[in-house]
């Protein structure tokens, strides 16, 4: 059946490269330009209403231009983009995932365009802090971090504690602000016979539990090495070795579900809604739809005690391909998706707005907005595990399925870890 | 009168010579465009190191050599023999058994009505899209809040109530379980269809002769649907060896790979890794294996039968 699959996949790509072909070619003898715009946000998540009102005012500014808007699947454009890119049926602007093994792929490959003169001459280079510029910047390699602009982030993401409230309150618990104070808080929880901390083992909650323990005892270079490959990573240092065991001991302790291996982020959310945990580290993305969802217990955040810098990063890119017909269109286009205006509403729904200045005033926004200011201000984002290397992400899922059902020690998971990253850096990087 | 005679006669000379192959253009084209294209440019890939963008770089075997030792491959292919006896042997054998019961049994006591109705309940898991039926088995089998742990729990049974999905030690059964539940209507539609076609003379014979019906079944059942049973067993082998959405949709290969398949593998080297020789090579092996074991049981069908003739 996999080669069935495969095939399917590849047909239909071609299928949708020539379908989206043949409409291109039919709207080729309009005089009126058509401004292409393909993104992957739900219109009601902040990001859609944001960019939605950013369609408005691109339209009102260019009153010749058809606007064309492309909702895509997310999958669509991660297995395809190569193929669609390498055509002439692409759009002018295009959302598309930051990182080595999405856009910085295609931006060696020579499918994007480089926009490193734009964002002199429009400033993204002065409105972005550093840490979410990270994201937009990529070399020869396509290793991020260095080299030329190749996408510009508009919105951020990170990965902050979510807690119940009552149930903190149910035991006379406070808010941990050390990683002792918080491994008290859920002794406390454990003694009352409540597993402390949700999480999911078949998805990305654990890994980034993982990455976030680690990057308790680490500093910038330890994430540069790790993720923008500066220096080789030593996976029984002190960082990534801290993660490993401080996980395993959390398994043996009962903080973690012994049953969380099938779990995925789903059903800890879900769990975590229902009041069957008081915390769940997790993405901020999940901020709205706890709003929306919790109604029967109080709620809030907080960032993980003891660390100054936390799995987070730039959200998602706008990218421009370089056989893309309107480049000038494209970049008043994201630049509008920049202005304060934007900004706003998509702050105020929820989201985190990227450039200084944006006024907050919907509370529970603004809760979120200030725990994501803390790493923002300090250049705190560290990206996230899975990052540095294409399928990490199934690897990392199985190295801590491993932890949480004992059935592996944590060295042998790094060293698991280890060697699936060094073959990785090999591939991206042609060593 | 001769030049059209002439030209009679050339025309059906041409349709004598050319017979029906004109006929066969639009499926041999389908053919090269949907079978024997894709699987020469996946032989080519799987020479190569490539990221499915740019240029595919020539690294001749490597792609094999590296599969040879790697563990994750290995183990997929453990796990295959695991699906033929989830979705071959075990079917197969209560598949036969159902059949000859509601043949038997259910349909002389309670009617050919009742049987049909049963086939068609035990068919239902294959007409119910495979993604739709394996989310409903993971929430059923979720450790804390699914169905079968919340039933074992609520009488009593707390020690059984597994971590089915989530433990490597349980997984693979649990997967296996699930895979008998999905093929199960198969075989008992096909060998009902075939036990139609067996002369009841036989059995009125042999019952007169006073032969139990487990003897009948082994005596006369069994031979007389045996192509049946070597077409059940011949399809079923080959999906066992290709499966791929039930792994998909309920472990994803875990966990710790416990219930990795080939194709699964294959899939997640080609997509998510981006190693697009890679997954091309275990792709063309796998085609191989799927290769070598049909047409070993195609000739031993074929052997049997001449056998069987011979007699």
């Amino acid at each position: 059946m996999h080669k069935k699959t495969i095939m399917r996949a590849i047909g239909l790509t071609v299928a949708a490269t020539l379908t989206v072909g043949i409409t291109a070619c039919s709207s080729g003898g309009d005089e009126s330009t058509t401004f292409k715009i393909w993104h992957y946000e739900d219109p009601t998540s902040a990001m859609g209403i944001a960019w939605n009102q950013a369609i408005e005012v691109f339209e009102e500014e260019h009153p010749d231009v058809t606007v064309e808007f492309q909702s895509k699947a997310f999958d669509q454009i991660q297995q395809s983009a190569g193929m669609i890119l390498n055509s002439d049926a692409v759009p002018d602007v295009m959302e598309y995932n930051k990182g080595n093994a999405t856009a910085g792929l295609l931006a060696s490959q020579g499918l994007l365009t480089d926009l490193s003169d734009a964002a002199e001459e429009r400033g993204w280079d002065d409105m972005l802090p550093t840490s979410i510029q990270t994201t937009a910047k990529y070399d020869e390699q396509g290793v991020m971090g260095s080299g030329g602009w190749y996408g510009v982030p508009t919105y951020g993401a990170f990965a902050t504690m979510f807690y119940n409230k009552d149930m903190f309150a149910d035991l006379g618990l406070s808010v941990p602000t050390t990683l002792d104070e918080l491994e008290d808080v859920m002794d406390a929880f454990v003694a009352d016979g409540t597993t402390p901390l949700a999480t999911g083992g078949a998805d990305y909650p654990a890994g980034q539990l993982f990455y976030e323990l680690a990057l308790q005892k680490a500093d910038r270079q330890f994430v540069n090495d790790y993720q923008l490959y500066e220096n080789p990573v030593d996976f029984h240092g002190e960082e990534l070795q801290f993660g490993a065991d401080t996980f395993d001991e959390w398994v043996k302790k009962g903080y973690i579900s012994g049953d969380a291996a099938s779990l995925s982020a789903e059903d800890m959310g879900t769990a975590w809604e229902a009041g069957t945990y008081p915390m769940m580290f997790t993405v901020s993305a999940w901020y709205g739809r706890v709003t929306n969802e919790v109604t029967d217990f109080d709620w809030g955040i907080f960032n993980f005690p003891g660390n100054s810098l936390s799995a987070g990063s730039s959200g998602n890119l706008w990218v421009i391909p370089t056989n893309a017909a309107n480049k000038d269109l494209a970049e008043d286009f994201i630049d509008i998706t920049l202005r304060p205006e934007q900004q706003e509403l998509m702050g105020n729904s929820g989201g985190l707005p990227v450039i200084e200045g944006v006024e907050i005033s919907d509370e529970r926004s603004k809760e979120l907005n200030d725990a994501f200011a803390e790493y923002l201000e300090s250049d705190g984002l560290a990206f996230y595990p899975d990052w540095p290397v294409p399928g990490y992400f199934e690897d990392l899922v199985a190295a801590f399925q491993s932890l949480i059902n004992q059935s592996k020690s944590p060295d042998a998971v790094l060293d698991e870890l280890a060697a699936s990253y060094e073959d990785g850096v090999a591939t991206v990087t042609g060593n | 009168m001769a030049p059209v005679k002439s030209g009679r006669r050339s025309a059906a000379y041409i349709r004598s010579r050319v017979g029906y192959w004109p006929y066969l253009v639009p499926g041999v084209l389908l053919f090269i465009a949907v079978i024997v294209v894709p699987f020469a440019m996946n032989l080519y890939f799987s020479f190569t190191s490539w990221r499915g963008i740019g240029e595919p770089e020539w690294i001749g075997l490597e792609n094999y050599l590296e599969l040879a030792s790697d563990s994750t491959f290995w183990i997929s292919f453990r796990n295959s023999i695991a699906m033929v006896v989830a979705i071959v042997v075990i079917p197969t054998a209560i598949g036969l058994l159902l059949a000859a019961t509601f043949f038997d049994f259910i349909g002389r006591r309670f009617g050919p009505r009742v049987a049909s109705v049963l086939r068609a309940l035990y068919y239902l898991p294959q007409v119910v899209p495979v993604v739709a039926a394996g989310l409903l088995w993971t929430w059923i089998l979720q450790p804390q809040t699914g169905g079968l742990n919340t039933v074992l729990r609520a009488v009593g049974l707390d020690s059984l109530a597994l971590n089915w999905l989530g433990d490597p030690e349980t997984a693979l059964p649990t997967v296996m379980s699930v895979l008998v539940w999905f093929q199960i209507g198969y075989p008992i539609v096909v060998f009902m269809a075939a036990l139609e076609r067996v002369d009841p003379e036989l059995y009125e014979a042999a019952e007169m002769d006073g032969a139990p019906w487990f003897t009948r079944m082994r005596a006369i059942t069994i031979p007389q649907i045996r192509p049946e049973i070597f077409v059940v067993t011949l399809t079923g082998t080959i999906s066992a060896l290709q499966v791929f959405a039930p792994i998909y949709v309920l472990t994803g290969g875990g966990p710790e790979n416990s219930t990795n398949v080939p194709s699964y593998f294959s899939y997640t080297s080609f997509f998510t890794r981006a190693q697009v020789g890679y997954g091309a090579a275990i792709a063309t092996v796998l085609a191989l294996v799927v290769l070598l074991v049909a047409l070993v049981m195609i000739r031993f069908q074929a052997r049997s039968e001449k056998e069987d003739s011979e007699l």
